[in-house]
């Protein structure tokens, strides 16, 4: 993990669930610059984990090394999940399901920052 | 912001199911059964994921430290799933899952939130539910009620099409 690209993608999720909030608010469905948002916010959440698993396999190591992988490799769901339902669900609730999947990454990210400064990296 | 972009999203095919009006009207957001169903759904789908898989592995890796923690996980983590089977499905066993679950659901958060507070010594390990959820921000104490509110507002009887449905 390296702490300004992770912190980076950490704001991008908050600022597309704050987005996005905004739009279920304004009871609009989500809108392309949005979705693509997410969708390329999950790619770079993904080369984050395949970094950090290489690394792992090298010399960095984490106390909690199955908890790590979990939250790394989970970390890579809701995001998805909440595009789909964007694409499904073309109101306001869509909207409110990306939003909500946006704050999930967020946190599973602050969760997966902790677990990296435990170990040596 | 463009407007007719909001309309089409990469990937989604041209004739959607619901036929929709030409015109960029305000989207049709008060069938209150089906988009907050969905959006519920999303959320309990997560939640079913990272509850479950969470006390798989410590119950698998760890169960000695904190049996009791860890079960009520997995027990957290089947409520979810099967709120959100209900959820996600249109069958006449739906809404009544559905309601068993979220009901299980709060007074779980509730009942585990407080006991967690109460006597912390018999949760030396955090479950998904202590303290009301906080290590979820929150979430899990306001999922349960924002899932018996959907299920109120769109009970049978009401007409389920707007905000002021009684």
């Amino acid at each position: 993990m390296f702490d300004p690209v992770l912190f980076t993608l950490m704001a991008a999720g908050l600022l597309l669930a704050a987005w996005s909030g905004l739009w279920a608010y304004l009871r609009r469905p989500v809108n392309t610059v949005q979705w693509w948002w997410g969708a390329v916010l999950t790619g770079l959440l993904t080369v984050q984990s395949v970094v950090a698993w290489v690394r792992l396999i090298g010399p960095a190591s984490v106390p909690e090394t199955v908890t790590f992988i979990a939250y790394s490799a989970g970390v890579l769901i809701p995001l998805p999940v909440g595009l789909w339902m964007a694409r499904l669900e073309r109101t306001r609730w869509g909207s409110v399901a990306l939003a909500s999947t946006a704050v999930v990454v967020a946190v599973m990210l602050l969760r997966l920052w902790q677990l990296w400064r435990a170990g040596s990296a | 912001m463009p407007e007719p972009a909001e309309r089409e999203l990469p990937g989604s095919r041209p004739a959607s199911r619901t036929p929709e009006p030409p015109a960029p009207a305000a989207p049709d957001d008060t069938d209150l059964e089906s988009g907050p169903r969905r959006a519920l759904a999303t959320l309990y789908g997560i939640f079913a994921l990272a509850a479950t898989a969470r006390a798989v592995v410590q119950l698998a890796t760890q169960f000695d430290q904190a049996p009791l923690a860890y079960s009520l996980s997995l027990l957290s983590g089947l409520v979810y799933l099967a709120a959100t089977v209900g959820l996600a499905t249109q069958r006449r066993w739906s809404r009544p899952l559905t309601l068993v679950a979220v009901c299980v659901e709060l007074v779980g958060v509730l009942g585990i939130g407080l006991w967690s507070l109460l006597d912390p010594a018999l949760f030396p390990h955090d479950t998904v539910w202590s303290k009301f959820g906080y290590g979820y921000v929150f979430i899990p104490v306001a999922l349960p009620i924002l899932g018996l509110t959907w299920w109120w507002r769109t009970r049978p009887g009401t007409s389920g099409d707007g905000d002021s449905a009684r």
